[in-house]
C-alpha cells in the first residue's frame, strides 16, 4: 500500500491506496496534480531522514508528503 | 414568561448556557492537543535517527543546506525558529519562512527541514532574515 500525506489544519490527512489498483492510482495522480498546481510541494521519503522533491507523479512512490507553499514569516 | 412558568425548564436552560463555553473550550483544547500530537508524530517519522535523538533531548534538530552546506538549527516553534549556526554551534543569523497556511509546529518544522535539505536556495529566497540574539524567542519548549 502507498500513502500520500497532506499537511492541513488537522495536522495531516493520509490517503492510503493500492498502487496496483488502476483507479486508486489514477485518483492518487489526480491528487498529486491538484495539490502541486495550487503550490504544494511534494516530497518523497527515500531513506530514514532523507527526502527528495517530486516534480512529477511517481506511481512507484510509497510515501509522498505534501506541504503548502512557503512564504517569509 | 415561559421560563417563569416552568422553573425546571429555566434551570435547564441556564445550565445549558453556562456549560456551553466550557464544552467549547474543552473541545478546543482536546482538538488542539490532538493536532499538535499528530504533527509531532509526523515530524518524528521523517527525521533521521540523529535528528530525532537531538530533538528528543534538546528540543531542536540540525539540518544541512543542500546548496551551501551551511548548518541550520530548527527549534520547536512555528515562526522565527531557524538559526544558521557555525561548526561550534554558535548562532550566525536567524531565518524565517513558514507554510502559507496555519499549521501545527511539527508540520512547520518538517516543511522547513525538507525545504532546507532539498531546495535551500529557494527557501532562503522567500525567507526573512532576523537577528536571533537577545530576541527572547526560540527558547526550549518541553515536548
Amino acid at each position: 500500500m502507498a500513502t500520500q500525506i497532506v499537511m492541513d489544519h488537522t495536522g495531516d490527512t493520509r490517503h492510503i491506496f493500492d498502487a496496483m489498483d488502476e483507479n486508486a492510482l489514477s485518483e492518487a495522480e489526480g491528487r498529486f496534480k491538484e495539490l502541486t498546481l495550487v503550490g504544494y510541494t511534494a516530497a518523497l521519503r527515500t531513506a530514514p531522514g532523507k527526502a527528495e522533491l517530486m516534480r512529477t507523479f511517481d506511481p512507484t512512490a510509497e510515501e509522498t508528503l505534501f506541504f503548502p507553499r512557503l512564504i517569509g514569516g | 414568561m415561559f421560563e417563569q412558568t416552568f422553573p425546571l425548564r429555566r434551570l435547564l436552560s441556564q445550565r445549558a448556557r453556562s456549560e456551553h463555553p466550557l464544552r467549547a473550550r474543552f473541545h478546543e483544547y482536546w482538538y488542539g492537543t490532538a493536532r499538535e500530537a499528530r504533527g509531532l508524530k509526523l515530524l518524528r517519522e521523517w527525521l533521521s535517527p540523529e535528528q530525532l535523538a537531538q530533538f528528543e533531548k534538546k528540543g531542536y534538530f540540525d539540518v544541512t543546506g543542500c546548496d551551501s552546506g551551511k548548518r541550520y538549527r530548527i527549534l520547536h516553534g512555528t515562526a522565527m525558529n531557524i538559526h544558521e549556526i557555525d561548526h561550534a554551534g554558535q548562532v550566525l543569523a536567524g531565518w524565517c519562512f513558514v507554510p502559507s497556511i496555519n499549521l501545527v509546529a511539527g508540520d512547520v518544522m518538517l516543511a522547513q527541514k525538507i525545504a532546507l535539505e532539498t531546495n535551500e536556495r529557494r527557501a532562503l529566497a522567500v525567507a526573512k532574515n532576523f537577528s536571533p540574539k537577545g530576541s527572547g524567542l526560540n527558547m526550549f519548549v518541553p515536548l
